[in-house]
């Protein structure tokens, strides 16, 4: 398998436009986790060849993490699907029957490496002409971590004629502000003014205003249209630029999530992507991968000077939404269709990818592949975060995938899984079984590989090689 | 070999942003550390070791 085929299924548009996403919002973790995208992938590259310890757990393990992975890459279609106005299963049906009819298509295994390439070369070349507009990486970088405070420009399309928010959300507001709703809906505040705060459900018309105060909550539903005043502070937005750029909750208190982060990428990658043929043309995988993550972090960085573009929780906003806003409707809608297609194309050479592990894992059967994308389809309907779900597959992956592929024995190849798997659902479900779990626990049911990878690996190794067993048995 | 240095690169990016007295934050031309080192300096090194070792065609 040459390089840009084995990096396909890592480069998803869930990873790519979270990268961004998280990148613009100021999250804490954004540096180190758009490192991780790259390296990750690398080390996979580099590892030894992993057989795909066939079994039936694996089989089982590998299907999840397929239509999981797939269910992340469909959300993130059903957001795009938000910010055009249509309804979320639109996008994230219209996107699965792509994804299930070229995944099918034999040529499509030939053609998905080249395809791979452009995309992200598309997407590199696209942050080069937002920075006709908004200068090098580092010059948007050092501008938006100088400003005082980061509020809604004037033709912010909040400000205008509204946005939708892509999921549910809590928005905190620093500062007052005036919200009109523009679709009915249920809108529940917290005011937190008083010794006990006061929840007040309100049910909105069209047209009602809401008069939020400075500390209030504001929750608001998936779909729910509204619109702010320009001038005020974006609510959930860092305090001020210097917020932005060195996010005050970064300390060594977040050292286990950064662990935990890093490990789930990295045995999600040892899972999903093969060790390729050696040779001057795999140079063309680290290339492309390179291409992929410092555009998502270049997207981020300029999206970062429009602080609204994430308000709405919809991770590709920073790539569609950007370019009308930094060059203008003639130059930034075309750009924003060809960012577009960049990640379409993306999705579906993955899509691809990921077949061709699904069927070295389980079963090359059509059916298999049909209910995959089925499965993962169903599940992106719902307004969840795509990167929460994408992170579940890696982790699952990682736990439960990747031991049986450097397990030395077939035992090995099911007992890790077995093991690692069950540690990773126990330590994943711990949230829903026990909501009062103490904080300190955040890193492990943020990332369950934490815990559930070495477990798994552990049981992987700790069984006699295959060769050994026969001689003792012999 | 190559597998290790690449996780040590890795590594350096959450000690540098988590560390007592956070030297990721110091700026650089504008740009705090941590940042030049996780977009621009780890990408680059990581992926021309990747490369190096992936040219080569174990005999």
């Amino acid at each position: 398998m040459s390089a840009l085929a084995a990096v396909a299924a890592w480069l998803q548009p869930a990873l790519v436009t979270a990268l961004a996403f998280r990148v613009a919002a100021g999250t804490p973790d954004a540096p180190w986790l758009g490192l991780a995208a790259l390296v990750a992938p690398l080390v996979a590259l580099l590892a030894g060849a992993r057989p795909p310890g066939r079994n039936p757990v694996t089989a089982i393990v590998a299907a999840v993490t397929v239509s999981l992975v797939l269910a992340a890459d469909l959300l993130v279609a059903a957001d795009a699907a938000t910010l055009l106005g249509a309804a979320r299963w639109q996008g994230a049906v219209l996107v699965a029957l792509a994804t299930l009819a070229i995944a099918m298509w034999a040529p499509s295994r030939r053609l998905s490496p080249s395809a791979v390439a452009m995309a992200a070369v598309v997407l590199l070349l696209g942050s080069g002409a937002v920075a006709l507009a908004a200068g090098a990486p580092w010059t948007a970088w050092h501008r938006s971590g100088v400003r005082p405070a980061l509020t809604f420009p004037a033709q912010s399309s909040w400000v205008l004629g509204g946005q939708r928010f892509a999921r549910a959300t809590t928005l905190r507001f620093a500062e007052g502000q005036r919200v009109v709703t523009l679709a009915a809906g249920v809108y529940r505040v917290v005011e937190r003014d008083a010794a006990t705060p006061i929840v007040r459900e309100w049910r909105l018309a069209a047209g009602d205003a809401l008069t939020l105060r400075p500390g209030d909550e504001l929750s608001v539903e998936a779909g729910a249209h509204v619109r702010f005043e320009a001038g005020r502070r974006v609510p959930g937005a860092p305090a001020s630029g210097v917020a932005w750029a060195d996010a005050s909750a970064r300390g060594p208190r977040m050292l286990p999530l950064a662990l935990g982060a890093v490990v789930t990428m990295l045995g999600g990658a040892l899972a999903l992507v093969p060790t390729p043929r050696r040779g001057r043309a795999a140079a063309a995988g680290p290339l492309v991968l390179l291409a992929a993550t410092s555009a998502a972090l270049a997207w981020g960085v300029y999206a970062a000077g429009v602080p609204d573009l994430v308000l709405g929780g919809a991770l590709p906003a920073p790539l569609l939404r950007l370019p009308t806003a930094a060059l203008g409707a003639p130059a930034g809608v075309p750009l924003a269709l060809l960012t577009g297609v960049a990640l379409l194309v993306l999705l579906v050479a993955a899509a691809v990818a990921l077949r061709e592990r699904l069927a070295a894992a389980a079963s090359e059967a059509p059916e298999l592949w049909v209910a995959v994308v089925v499965a993962a389809t169903a599940v992106a309907v719902w307004p969840l975060d795509p990167w929460r779900v994408l992170t579940l597959a890696l982790g699952l992956a990682a736990a439960a995938w990747a031991p049986a592929r450097i397990a030395t024995s077939s035992a090995g190849a099911l007992a890790g899984p077995i093991v690692g798997g069950v540690a990773f659902v126990a330590v994943a479900a711990l949230p829903a079984v026990a909501p009062g779990a103490p904080s300190w626990l955040e890193a492990l049911t943020g990332y369950p590989a934490l815990v559930a990878l070495p477990l798994g690996w552990l049981a992987a190794r700790a069984m006699p090689p295959d060769g050994q067993r026969v001689a003792a048995g012999g | 070999m190559g597998i290790a240095a690449l996780l040590v690169l890795l590594a350096i990016a959450p000690l540098l942003a988590l560390a007592p007295a956070a030297p990721g934050a110091v700026r650089v031309s504008g740009v705090s550390l941590l940042w030049w080192y996780a977009a621009l300096i780890a990408p680059l090194i990581a992926t021309a070791l990747a490369i190096a070792l992936l040219v080569r065609v174990p005999e």
